[in-house]
């Protein structure tokens, strides 16, 4: 009775739990649902999850939906899996409950609508919207200072001043990854100012090797192929007419 | 050592963390951060939570906010308070998780653009909106097994405390706003009421504070 996981990875929650289950041995079947062709709006795929929506699992005939219910269900539920993912320890256990409630309402609420308005609506045939976009960005911002001197506090080199990462530190950094697909000069600005997340985005891929970098191939081929989009943009409004400058992405 | 919980009756998750505590007999005390007068500004109440809302609990040196993180770690560390409220059972409490997480981004979405924009007719249709999807969400699939309470339950959980404070902010616009858009739902409202008797007389008591900020709207 091996786990189903139905993903796309080009979505922040799935590459969470696609990597918790490749870093913790999860036997596991990766059913890939692609969100640019609308198959997650399909009747079967509401048979897996009504709110059509990804990632969704398949345990047998216990079906689950939303990331963090599942990285903990995954945690619990399979043997093997060390304690620092999900301690057992009621304290630290309910500081990563706070930090991943803070991420649906902080970070996802930014990063998400930010990057899809700037960026990935084009791909799924929507268009982009600059207001929704300055909006997140303010959003988007706050969290990522907020990350920087409270939720990296300390001197531990994950989330809540742990030295392992936990279910929080994957969910939050892969929600971060989705940035590489941006303007690099718009990520610098967003990530230059915050050393402490840019690090603790390494110590958390370094933890989760190789498997962070595999299970992220999709947003780094996504990242190319948005630069080299920009650079036949750039070159095109260059050769055409040099007084005319060059379109904002924002 | 009491649990010290910083509230203000105004906030929808702040009254699911005071019911639940009344409802199980939590020794506890209610330190009032009055939202209106920006008391949750304040740099003394950044000391307990650096994020500036409501509610956050204070128990010895442990300090939390988020209330469903809050609901938990209660749920699970006094005792007496009885399995239901979140199980021990891993599929069952897996479910609440994922109801709370959805409850995030969809429910909890809906009634505050109207109360915190109600003469901006956008924000207020957007609410909506937003609101109407996910009582139609919880009618078709969340009470999906015609039992009293979500996920096919007999008994309530912090799930059902959490949605229910959140749904009765509405009664904020009025009567009549409130049954056309709870009207179309008949589970919904069974349901409410259903809560509303499991966790009497504290539901009614904390809800107090909507029916006088109505009327004090209203003069």
């Amino acid at each position: 009775m091996k786990l189903k996981v139905y993903a796309d990875r080009m979505s922040q929650p799935c590459r969470a739990v696609i990597i918790f289950c490749k870093v913790n041995g999860i036997d596991y079947e990766e059913i890939k649902v692609h969100i640019s062709k609308g198959q997650h709006l399909t009747p079967e795929f509401a048979e897996i999850n009504p709110m059509k929506q990804l990632p969704a699992i398949a345990d047998g005939r216990f079906k689950l939906f939303e990331s963090h219910a599942i990285l903990i269900y995954l945690a619990c539920a399979f043997p093997g899996v060390a304690d620092h993912w999900y301690p057992a320890d009621v304290f630290k256990r309910s500081k990563i409950h706070s930090v991943l409630d803070w991420h649906h309402s902080n970070l996802r609420h930014g990063a998400a609508p930010y990057v899809f308005n700037t960026t990935i609506a084009p791909i799924l045939g929507r268009p982009l919207n600059p207001q929704v976009a300055a909006e997140a960005e303010i959003i988007l911002s706050s969290s990522l200072s907020k990350l920087e001197s409270f939720w990296l506090k300390g001197n531990g080199r994950f989330l809540l001043g742990g030295n392992q990462p936990s279910i929080a530190d994957l969910s939050l950094v892969c929600e971060l990854m989705q940035l590489e697909v941006l303007d690099e000069k718009d990520r610098t600005r967003l990530l230059g100012p915050h050393k402490k997340v840019q690090q603790w985005i390494e110590n958390t891929r370094n933890a989760t090797s190789p498997h962070f970098d595999e299970v992220h191939r999709v947003i780094m081929l996504a990242k190319e192929r948005q630069q080299h989009q920009r650079l036949k943009a750039a070159k095109n409004e260059g050769g055409s007419n040099m007084k005319r400058p060059l379109v904002s992405r924002m | 050592m009491k649990l010290k919980v910083y509230a203000d009756r105004l906030s929808q998750p702040v009254r699911a963390v005071i019911i639940f505590c009344e409802v199980n007999g939590i020794d506890y005390e209610e330190i009032k951060v009055d939202l209106a007068n920006r008391e949750h500004l304040t740099p003394e109440f950044a000391e307990i939570n650096p994020m500036q809302q409501l509610p956050a609990i204070v128990h010895g040196s442990f300090k939390l906010f988020e209330s469903h993180a809050i609901l938990i770690y209660i749920a699970s560390s006094f005792p007496g308070v009885a399995d239901h409220w979140y199980p021990a059972d891993v599929y069952k409490r897996s479910k609440i998780h994922s109801v709370l997480d959805w409850h995030h981004s969809n429910l909890r979405r809906g009634p505050t653009p109207v109360f915190r924009s109600p003469l901006n007719p956008e924000a207020v249709a957007e609410g909506e909106k937003i609101l109407s999807a996910a009582l139609s969400k919880t009618e078709s699939f969340w009470l999906d097994d015609n039992r009293p309470f979500l996920l096919g339950q007999n008994q309530p959980s912090i799930a059902d405390l959490f949605l229910v404070c959140d749904i009765m902010q509405v009664k904020l616009v009025g009567e009549t706003d409130w049954n056309r858009l709870l009207g179309p739902y008949k589970k919904v409202q069974q349901w409410i009421e259903n809560t509303r008797n499991a966790t009497n007389p504290h539901f009614d008591e904390l809800h107090k504070v909507l029916k006088e900020l109505k009327e004090k709207l209203q003069n």
